[in-house]
């Protein structure tokens, strides 16, 4: 295991590691402040657990999708001022669902490159009940082609269901075990204090929820969230002579970063790849090779996977690498990914449970790892001894996908 | 030019709670809160530039898709450039008749689409002679009589249409 940390992500690059994060809390409607004061909770959060004056900080990284949900252009410069940040350089990140890990990538290539030692990575959106879920739909819905997709009444549940009722076909993969993908995140979400939706359910009950576009039904699709994640990512040298409780708390080291994408429209990929996310398979290798990561299912010890839906989570598991292809219904009808299973995945609830703030997503994906790497989770949601996480968010259908792995070391 | 409608409604008032439920709210003097509600609205010019054809054969009930002469490749959506050529392409006729990939129910109308109301049916296409699959609407069949694989064709409409994608869809051939 020693041995294994001194070596993993080690390319003579840069080392970069995780001091703090910090999460607002996700609601479906936060009506207590605007997105700015959202972001505050969420930096103020990162600093204390990090130990960490503002001061200290060299530049920032801001990630959110849209602007038209919020009804507000250049927010990032807007949460940057707000806590009191200018006049450091920053950067407005934006690639969908994915925003979020490419902000953690972008902090890392700056600091990579030496432009700071520390950065802070923000992420948030309003999805909440600031538009009507007609209008957020459209909003998100705009983001496939409004040319040839959105005119005949395309949306992201339709072109999911019609991606996953290939699977279903291809693999024998059942609404059942889709529906168990459910039960698991909002089962997992009671034991974390800052989730949405938090619930004891079953798979009947998913079942019987309303279609939005079959084969998804209401239960099967993430939430509409109102929240922010924050992290601050610095160089071990610059952590190591300036951050006070460095010496006293694990070291979580970014290890593995990969980002790849595919064709945006789905009727444009190969029909052999229609059931499969060629883009997250290829940023999982990317990541993987980066880390040293030879055998995810048994080398990985928690992940946090993008759970739009819960079709979109049992084919992460294949693209990932946690299993063969067509094998992830199957998986999860053994719990293999549950809580107390083999590789637990989404322990903080996901984007089912916990809540879907665009921008925000790959970030409080981060903070759940890192969480779960000190070994500071609930106990009720905590994996026992976990070394090594992974992180995966993707824009559109897996069209842009960014995959973090994470390290404790020691 | 967007502009803001204001004065839609009389601002709400609400009083709200520390959302981390704080013994001591820090922001006990910042719990009082006022809504307002905005509108906003954008009205767009858009050329639908080069695969403008497309669209106006639509209106003399013509598919077109567009070759790749490197690649021998038909793109539908077509495109004047072939992304993997990176070569200009020419125009072809498809003959509207195709294979049926997948599909979905849709519960809701949106509201940016004349989709007939709700619920409709959305499908992927495999039309004849195209490499690439075509999303449209599925008319004139339940979606509980749907087999992967079954014949479909492209159906053309002779009256007005909001959006010009909607000249055409699909039905059982
Ligand atoms: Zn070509």
């Amino acid at each position: 295991m020693a041995e294994r940390a001194r070596t993993r992500g080690d390319r003579g690059l840069t080392d970069v590691v995780v001091l703090g994060v910090g999460l607002s809390r996700f609601s479906h409607d936060r009506l207590d402040g605007s997105i700015r004061d959202w972001v505050v909770e969420a930096v103020t959060a990162a600093l204390e657990d990090g130990g960490l004056e503002r001061d200290r900080l060299d530049l920032s990284v801001m990630a959110y999708e849209s602007d038209h949900l919020a009804g507000q252009l250049g927010q990032g410069i807007i949460w940057h001022d707000s806590v009191g940040l200018a006049p450091r350089p920053t950067v407005r990140v934006e690639g969908g669902g994915a925003t979020g890990g490419l902000a953690i990538r972008s902090a890392l290539a700056q600091l990579r490159a030496g432009f700071g030692g520390c950065a802070l990575v923000v992420g948030a959106e309003r999805v909440g009940k600031s538009v009507s879920s007609a209008t957020a739909t459209e909003l998100f819905a705009m983001s496939s082609d409004t040319d040839w997709e959105l005119p005949v009444g395309g949306h992201f549940t339709a072109y999911y269901a019609m991606i996953m009722r290939e699977h279903m076909r291809r693999y024998g993969t059942t609404e059942e075990q889709m529906a168990q993908v459910s039960v698991k995140n909002h089962g997992n979400a009671r034991f974390h204090p800052l989730a949405q939706k938090p619930m004891a359910l079953t798979v009947e009950e998913v079942m019987a929820s309303p279609v939005i576009a079959s084969p998804y039904k209401l239960l099967d699709c993430s939430l509409l969230s109102d929240g922010a994640a924050a992290l601050v990512l610095a160089t071990r040298e610059w952590a190591r002579r300036n951050a006070h409780s460095f010496a006293d708390r694990p070291v979580i080291r970014l290890v593995g970063s990969g980002v790849a994408t595919d064709r945006p429209r789905p009727g444009d990929r190969p029909w052999g790849a229609f059931a499969g996310f060629a883009a997250k398979r290829r940023a999982a290798e990317m990541a993987y090779a980066m880390a040293g990561v030879e055998e995810p299912r048994k080398e990985l010890d928690v992940a946090e996977i993008y759970d739009s839906y819960t079709g979109a989570e049992l084919m992460a598991y294949e693209a990932l690498g946690l299993c063969e292809p067509g094998e992830s219904g199957e998986m999860s009808d053994l719990g293999v990914f549950e809580l107390g299973g083999e590789l637990p995945i989404n322990p903080s609830g996901g984007l089912l449970g916990f809540g879907a703030a665009a921008g925000a997503t790959g970030i409080a994906q981060a903070a759940e790892i890192v969480t779960q790497l000190r070994g500071e989770a609930d106990p009720r949601r905590q994996v026992e001894g976990a070394q090594l996480g992974l992180t995966d968010s993707h824009a559109g259908t897996a069209t842009i996908c960014a995959v973090h792995i994470f390290e404790r070391e020691g | 030019m967007a502009s803001w409608e204001r004065g839609l409604s009389e601002p709400a008032r609400r009083t709200v709670t520390d959302p981390l439920g704080r013994d001591q709210d820090p922001f006990a003097d910042f719990r009082r809160v006022m809504l307002l509600e905005l509108e906003q609205r954008f009205r767009y010019r858009h050329s639908l530039g080069k695969t403008s054809r497309f669209f106006l054969a639509l209106e003399e009930g013509v598919l077109l898709g567009s070759r790749c002469l490197a690649c021998g490749g038909v793109w539908l959506p077509p495109r004047a450039l072939c992304p993997d050529d990176l070569t200009i392409t020419s125009w072809q006729e498809l003959p509207g008749t195709g294979r049926l990939m997948s599909w979905t129910g849709c519960s809701r109308a949106p509201s940016y689409a004349d989709t007939g109301g709700a619920p409709y049916l959305l499908a992927y296409v495999a039309l004849e002679g195209a490499s690439t699959l075509f999303l449209h609407r599925l008319r004139g069949v339940d979606e509980g009589e749907l087999e992967p694989g079954m014949p479909v064709r492209v159906a053309f409409s002779r009256g007005p249409v909001g959006h010009p994608l909607e000249r055409f869809w699909f039905e059982p051939a």
